[in-house]
Parts: C-alpha cells; sequence; structure tokens
C-alpha cells in the first residue's frame, strides 16, 4: 500500500531483522523442545492412546469450554455493566474486580476445598451450631469437575474483563448513538453493537484464559481430575518419557493454533478501528434505575465476592490461626527480589512486544505478522515443560556455538528473565495487539504521506495513544510473574526465594495454611499495582 | 604489602567459598534449619535448589560437566533409581554411610535419609480392633471392604511404589487380580491428599484409609489447626502385614553426583544428616522415622509407633524398577 513510496528503506530493514530475531529468540526455545526432543516413544505413548487418550481429552474439552463460556459471560457483562452504567458503586467495581487477578486458580481451589472440606473453616462455623455428625452431612461436597472449573473460571475471568473493558473505553459512541437512532433496545445494542466491536479484545482474552486452561495441572490435579496435561505429567513422571511428553505438548499448542486461527479467518473481512474522534468524546453513562440498579449491583457484588473476598478472606483467616510460618527479615528480602523480577522482565517484555507489534504494523508483512503470532505459543504449554525447554535450549546452544553459556543463564536472574519472557510475551503482546488493532491505520497512512519516517509515527503517534495503555500489560505481567512458579523454581540462583516458591515450598507439605502469609503478599503485591494503576494512568478519565 | 593483601583477601575468599550446592525435592522448612546447623558446626555453606525431581534431573543432566551441583537430595526410592539409571550419581565411598543404613534402603549411588512408612487408618467408633487386627494390604481386595477404603490417586508415587512392592513379592497375575478386586472397595473415585483420605475415616465416610504415618502426626500436632487435631484424635493407625514381611517402607534419599566439586564436603553433609543429632530432628519436624540402626525413638506423639515389622525383604530401588508397569496395571484396574 502506501509504503510502496518507499520501498525497503533501511529503516523498514532494520525494524523488520529487529522484529524477526526478536520473535525467533523466543519461538526458538519452544521450537527447539519440538524438534529436537520430539517423538512417540513407545514407553508411554500406546498406553496414554489405549487406555488415557479418549478420559483425559474428554476432561479436558469440558473444562475447556465451561471456562471459555463461563469467563466470557462474567467478563463481558461485567465490563458491560461498569462500562456504560451508572450503579452504586460502580467505580469501585469497575477496579475490584481486576483483583481476581491476584489469585492463583490452583489458590482458589485450595481455598475452595479447604473451606468445604471434612473439618474445614466452614465446619468450624457451622459446628457452632449443630452437632458434628449433622455438620459434616450438612457441608457441600465439592464435585471434582466443578471444583476445577469453578476455580479457573473465576481466576481468570480478568483477562476478559480487562481487555474488554479497555476496549469499551475506547468504543465509539457514535455506533450506540446510530444503534438508539434506529431504534434497538438496550439488549440488541449489547449483542448487535457492542459486542462485535469488542470482538478482538474479547478473543485475546479468551485466547489467554484457554491457553492458561490447557495448561493448567496445579488445580485440576489437586481436584484429581486427569486431563490432557495430567498426561504429559505422567509420561514423564511416571515413564521417564519426555518425547511423547514433548509430543503431547504440541498437540496442545495444535489445538489452541487451529481454533484461534479459525477464529481469524472468519473476521478476514471485518475491521475494528475506532472513528479518530472517538478518543475524545466523553463516555457518557446511563444512569439506572429500580431493580435494574440492585440487579446490576448483586451481579457484581457477587463476582467480585466469590472470585476475591472469599479466598483472601480464608486466607486472612489461616495467616492468623497459623502465624508463625514467616519471619519479618524474610518479608523483606522477598518484597525485595518480587520488585526486581517484575520491573526487569516487565519492561523488557513490553519493550519487546511492542516493537514486533510496531514492526508488524508497519511493514505490512505476511510473514512477520505468521511469524511473531507463532511466537506468542509459550503459553500454552505447562510451564514446566517451558522451564525444561530453556534449559534444554541454552544446552544446545552451548553444544553448537561450544561456549559456556548455560552458566550464565541456568540458575541466574538474567535466565529467570529470559524465561519470563518466553513464558509471558503472548500476554503482552496480544494486549497491545488488541489497542493497536483499534488505532486506526489510516492515522498512520496520513502521517506517511505527511513526510514522517515510521519511528517517527512510533514516537510521536503511537507511543503516546498506548502509553496509558501499557499499563494493561504491565499489570498483567507484573501479577503473573509474582505467581510463576515451575520457571522460577529451577533457573533461579542459589537460595533465592519469591512469594509463590515459598508458598509452593509450604503448600507442597500440606501445609496449605503457612502458605497463606506468602500467597497474601502475592495478593497485595497485584492489589498495590492495580490501585497504583488507577491512580496514575486513569484509564477512563474524562 | 599490597600483594600480602591481596593474598589475605584471596586466601579468606577461599576460606568463605567452602561451600556444597544441594538440589532437594524436599520442601521443609525445618531441613533448612537442619542445613544451618550443618554451617554453624563446619563453615560449609549449603546452597539450596528445591523443585520436582525430575526437573531436577534434567537440569543435572543438560548441565553436564559444568553443572555445579554437589547433592541430589530426593523424597521416594523410585525418584532416585531414576536419577541413578541416568548416572548422575558418584558411588558412595564412606564406609561410615554404609554401614549405618540397611541395605534394603540404599544403593551403590545413594542412601537413605529418613524413613516413611504406608499404612492404614481407621476410626474406633466404626470398626472394631478385632475387625482389622493382623490385617495386611492383600487384605483390601477382600469383599467385607466394599465401598470402604479411601485412598488417593494412581498417579502418586507413594500409590505407585506401594504396587511396585506388591508386585515384587506377589508377582504379576496376584497383584493384577488383587487390584481388581481392590477398587470395587473404593470408597469414592480417588481424589485429595493422604490427609483428606484421613478426614474420610474420621468423619465416618470411610472405614479405611491408606496413607503415609508423617499425615497423620502433622494432623495430631496441631499444625493444621484445632480442628484437624481433633479430627485425627477419633483416627488411630495400624501398620499392616506385622505377621509377615513387614509394613511397606519408602525414604528420602540422598547421592553425591558425578561431576561434583566438593565430593569431599559432600560427603561431610551426608554423615551429618546421617547423625543420631539430625535424624532425632527430622523426626520431630517432618514426623520422618529414623533411618539409622540403632536409634530408638518411642512414638510420634504418642500415637505412632517407631517399633514395628519393616518390609527389608527387597530393595527400594525395586519401586522405581517396577513404577511404570505398576501404573499401568492399576489404571487397567480402573484406579484414576
Amino acid at each position: 500500500m502506501l509504503n510502496k513510496y518507499k520501498p525497503f528503506s533501511f529503516l523498514d530493514r532494520s525494524v523488520y531483522i529487529f522484529s524477526f530475531i526478536i520473535s525467533f529468540l523466543i519461538l526458538v526455545p519452544i521450537l527447539g523442545m519440538i524438534l529436537g526432543n520430539f517423538g512417540i516413544e513407545y514407553k508411554y505413548f500406546e498406553f496414554f492412546s489405549q487406555n488415557e487418550f479418549s478420559g483425559y481429552t474428554k476432561n479436558s474439552l469440558l473444562i475447556f469450554f465451561s471456562v471459555l463460556l463461563i469467563t466470557f459471560i462474567i467478563g463481558t457483562f461485567s465490563a458491560y455493566l461498569v462500562s456504560f452504567y451508572e450503579f452504586p458503586f460502580v467505580d469501585f467495581f469497575k477496579y475490584s474486580l481486576l483483583l481476581s487477578f491476584a489469585i492463583p486458580p490452583y489458590i482458589f481451589a485450595y481455598t475452595l476445598s479447604g473451606f468445604f472440606e471434612n473439618y474445614g473453616t466452614f465446619y468450624s462455623i457451622l459446628n457452632y451450631f449443630f452437632n458434628e455428625e449433622l455438620t459434616n452431612n450438612i457441608l457441600p461436597n465439592i464435585e471434582p469437575l466443578f471444583g476445577s472449573i469453578i476455580s479457573l473460571s473465576l481466576t481468570l475471568f480478568g483477562y476478559i474483563f480487562i481487555l474488554t473493558r479497555s476496549s469499551f473505553i475506547n468504543q465509539s459512541r457514535n455506533l450506540i448513538e446510530v444503534g438508539k437512532n434506529l431504534g434497538f433496545t438496550n439488549f440488541d445494542i449489547f449483542f448487535k453493537i457492542i459486542l462485535p466491536s469488542a470482538r478482538p479484545a474479547i478473543v485475546v482474552g479468551l485466547s489467554l484464559v484457554g491457553m492458561e486452561t490447557l495448561a493448567d495441572f496445579g488445580t485440576v490435579s489437586f481436584f484429581g481430575i486427569s486431563t490432557f496435561t495430567t498426561g504429559i505429567y505422567n509420561s514423564w513422571f511416571i515413564f521417564d518419557d519426555l518425547k511423547t511428553a514433548n509430543f503431547l505438548s504440541f498437540l496442545l499448542l495444535f489445538f489452541i493454533f487451529s481454533l484461534f486461527t479459525l477464529e481469524s479467518l472468519s473476521r478476514k473481512n471485518l475491521r475494528f478501528h475506532n472513528s479518530l474522534n472517538s478518543f475524545r468524546k466523553k463516555n457518557e453513562k446511563i444512569t439506572l434505575k429500580g431493580t435494574k440498579k440492585i440487579m446490576a449491583f448483586l451481579f457484581c457484588f457477587m463476582i467480585f465476592f466469590i472470585s476475591f473476598i472469599f479466598p483472601l478472606f480464608q486466607m486472612i483467616f489461616w495467616s492468623f490461626s497459623f502465624s508463625n510460618s514467616i519471619n519479618f527479615q524474610e518479608v523483606i528480602t522477598l518484597n525485595l527480589n518480587s520488585m526486581k523480577l517484575i520491573m526487569l522482565a516487565s519492561t523488557i517484555i513490553i519493550f519487546l512486544s511492542f516493537f514486533v507489534n510496531f514492526g508488524t504494523r508497519v511493514l505490512k508483512s505476511n510473514f512477520l505478522t505468521f511469524f511473531s503470532n507463532l511466537s506468542i505459543a509459550g503459553y500454552a504449554i505447562p510451564g514446566i515443560v517451558i522451564s525444561v525447554a530453556i534449559i534444554s535450549f541454552f544446552s544446545s546452544l552451548d553444544n553448537l556455538l561450544n561456549l559456556n553459556v548455560k552458566s550464565y543463564f541456568v540458575g541466574s536472574l538474567a535466565g529467570l528473565i529470559f524465561g519470563y519472557v518466553i513464558r509471558f510475551y503472548s500476554i503482552s503482546f496480544n494486549t497491545i495487539k488488541t489497542i493497536y488493532l483499534k488505532i486506526n491505520k489510516t492515522i498512520d497512512d496520513s502521517a506517511l504521506l505527511l513526510g514522517f519516517n515510521k519511528l517517527k509515527i512510533l514516537k510521536k503517534i503511537h507511543l503516546p495513544l498506548l502509553k496509558s495503555n501499557f499499563i494493561f500489560a504491565f499489570i498483567l505481567i507484573a501479577v503473573e510473574i509474582i505467581k510463576e512458579l515451575p520457571i522460577t523454581l529451577i533457573l533461579r540462583p542459589f537460595n533465592y526465594e519469591t512469594f509463590s516458591t515459598k508458598a509452593f515450598n509450604m503448600a507442597s507439605n500440606d501445609l496449605i495454611e503457612a502458605a497463606s502469609v506468602p500467597s497474601l503478599f502475592i495478593i497485595l503485591w497485584s492489589s498495590l499495582l492495580i490501585i497504583l494503576s488507577i491512580k496514575f494512568f486513569l484509564i477512563d478519565k474524562k | 604489602m599490597l600483594r600480602l593483601f591481596l593474598f589475605f583477601l584471596i586466601f579468606s575468599n577461599f576460606s568463605l567459598a567452602s561451600e556444597i550446592n544441594l538440589f532437594t525435592s524436599r520442601h521443609y522448612t525445618s531441613d533448612v534449619k537442619l542445613f544451618e546447623k550443618f554451617t554453624h558446626q563446619t563453615g560449609i555453606k549449603v546452597n539450596v535448589i528445591t523443585g520436582k525431581s525430575k526437573v531436577l534431573e534434567k537440569r543435572i543432566l543438560e548441565e553436564g560437566k559444568n553443572s555445579k551441583a554437589d547433592i541430589l537430595f530426593l523424597a521416594d526410592a523410585g525418584a532416585l533409581y531414576s536419577a541413578q539409571s541416568k548416572n548422575l550419581f558418584t558411588e558412595i565411598q564412606s564406609e561410615k554411610l554404609k554401614r549405618k543404613i540397611p541395605d534394603s534402603l540404599r544403593s551403590k549411588f545413594w542412601v537413605g535419609i529418613t524413613k516413611r512408612s504406608r499404612i492404614f487408618f481407621y476410626n474406633p467408633s466404626f470398626l472394631s480392633q478385632e475387625e482389622i487386627r493382623d490385617i495386611s494390604y492383600e487384605d483390601l481386595s477382600d469383599k467385607k471392604w466394599y465401598k470402604a477404603i479411601a485412598v488417593r490417586q494412581s498417579n502418586n508415587i507413594y500409590n505407585q511404589s506401594l504396587i511396585a512392592s506388591m508386585l515384587e513379592h506377589n508377582g504379576v497375575q496376584k497383584t493384577k487380580k488383587w487390584l481388581t478386586e481392590f477398587v470395587k472397595n473404593f470408597a469414592r473415585s480417588p481424589q485429595g491428599n493422604d490427609r483428606a483420605q484421613i478426614l474420610m475415616v474420621a468423619s465416618g465416610e470411610a472405614k479405611l484409609a491408606i496413607a503415609n504415618s508423617y499425615y497423620y502426626a502433622l494432623m495430631l500436632s496441631g499444625k493444621k489447626g484445632i480442628e484437624q487435631k481433633k479430627a485425627a484424635e477419633k483416627v488411630l493407625p495400624i501398620f499392616p502385614n506385622q505377621l509377615n514381611r513387614g509394613t511397606h517402607i519408602n525414604i528420602s534419599g540422598a547421592g553425591i553426583l558425578k561431576f561434583s566439586k566438593n565430593k569431599k564436603n559432600a560427603e561431610k553433609f551426608l554423615e551429618f544428616l546421617l547423625t543420631d543429632e539430625v535424624q532425632l530432628d527430622f523426626c520431630s519436624n517432618s514426623f520422618e522415622h529414623p533411618i539409622v540402626n540403632g536409634i530408638k525413638v518411642d512414638s510420634f506423639l504418642g500415637k505412632i509407633s517407631n517399633n514395628f515389622l519393616e518390609d527389608t525383604s527387597i530393595n527400594v530401588s525395586i519401586y522405581g524398577k517396577r513404577q511404570a508397569e505398576a501404573f499401568k496395571l492399576m489404571k487397567q484396574a480402573g484406579w484414576n
């Protein structure tokens, strides 16, 4: 198109090469795992396909689609309510619904089961009123499949909420006004105008939820549900067959890519730009009255309560009941460690993913777009497999170059951050992409006509428009980093603890209660980041 | 003068640099305190990385000659066997170590450090002592236990080790048949950890639970709260197979790695873990049985005996050798 005017300048080439190198570096450890240690070994695969495949796949699909459906409903509907309507505490819910992010799915599973189990917290409460036998009979039994789906849905819907909401904020009011003028009901406006226009954001949110659900092991194994990921673990841990484990990981990847390729094909000819003036247009909200007001409030409150207050209170209760598990000095070190990791890693991840997004946008190269889309694969693979892929990557690099890169990266902060980049690149890349999609490409074209070069477009146009939205990516990454476990465990320097490694150590000795102190800090940090972002980057400033 | 100073600086650095790097799949906070004790006694610093056994194994394997790890300390004999089969360890030289540990609880490459037993639990208000006296693992396939047994999933390594030991003792055909009957006796589809099974027995939802002894001790200790303590007090442990081969025993164990640069210090460390004092520490913190011959601890919290007949007739390495085989049979019998 317009870049015909300046065919492949030096700048273009540099942007191209850098974008390519970044995508390549992120993709290579995953590719390396797939190609270098790939195959079907007799040891496990035959057994898996005969005895486990159908049952495990059924469970995986059931959980996958249920979680997608529930997170879609909760995420979009709550985002819709807080973005377009005025009702009691709406300003509070706008941000507090994000707090569910702070709870890792497996921690939610622990609290759910710790609350309802025999002789658990709920038991203690009921036992004040009833005798023991009656109490144990009243206690609801958490059905394992139901428990897994609820734990995953209520901790992951935040992706859809935050992305959809950021899309709603930039929603062009004109569309809604047009809808009203055409005599559409609110219901019609929601389903025919608002949802379709937020489609890229919803899809990206769903893809993040989907990838995390498929890669989850902690939650489902806690409830004793065997999924496809269980097969990956069994293959490696019981049959010592890493090849089949990698093959199964590859199938997971393949599944998720097929699904989202289908989606992107189906919206091939649709565009999702805002009209130019919608950025400035004030978003006037409709004030709800009567039953609607109460219903909207109750909906948001219920979600907030179950997804955040419930696990938070269970953990506070545990922290007080079992309060000798951590000391002050340790807490300071853990805070410093986590802060350092978040700052370093998220800056790097955001920079890299922004740059590649920019590159694919201005260069309009199909190859680069395809390649950069591939490089987000890291999120769909169980963390434990990625952690091994990274180690293998460094040792192949050593063999190839006859160096000793490994000692600099395995067991060091540099390696840890590299691991985070691979794992969480997709979050940042996708978040920036959704917002980028909403900036009308005609802006770029006009700027080119005005004689701006592409770097100038980046600096003068894209960056100012995207800047405040980087905070979305930052929150998402930061919270993920605080929660991240498998990569941190294996790549960290000696004696280097984070809140999640600390919580893991406690939890794996069946001392979930003691894990509540580090877990509370995970929540505290995440909440703090979210609150800070509200203060300094008030996202829908009028 | 400057040279002398530099020399001292380097020298003092060297003495500070006396350290060992430990890779472990055990996550006890109390273990860390023991390592500090070792540093205090010997001046050797212990650097720790914790993680899942297979991941640690893979890292050491990939690092090869450049590996910084000196010791691999793993919970479960099966995991030790797996690391051994990949040639990660060097042979144990110290006679002192060999002498202290019974033959069945060590190999050429590693030694057991602590011992755990996988035993039964019952609630005396639902099950008389008469009904459970002299019980064995083999008895659990009996129809009288129909829908009465609580046990966790088949992908749990403790269960795999138990079944591997039964395979070794009773052969494939018998174990296969036993598993088919045993699975019918499950009180519910297996889920939760060992403690959850004990709770099932406390509340009367199951008559008998299979769990490692230290989970019960953990509940009794009050570390899990007052309700769990009360629940545990309703329950009694029983050691199976006391009339024949003895109760199934598993270990946590450690070996010195082939490419370790501090083999002498590593050996010192293992010897330290097997001193009477440290063995007693393990007992009172993580509620594991002492492994060293001749150490006597009466009981944990007055409830779990340390004096019972143990199955010493097979080497614990068997659990690793037959792990996959055991798992296959468990799955085929319908143990989820």
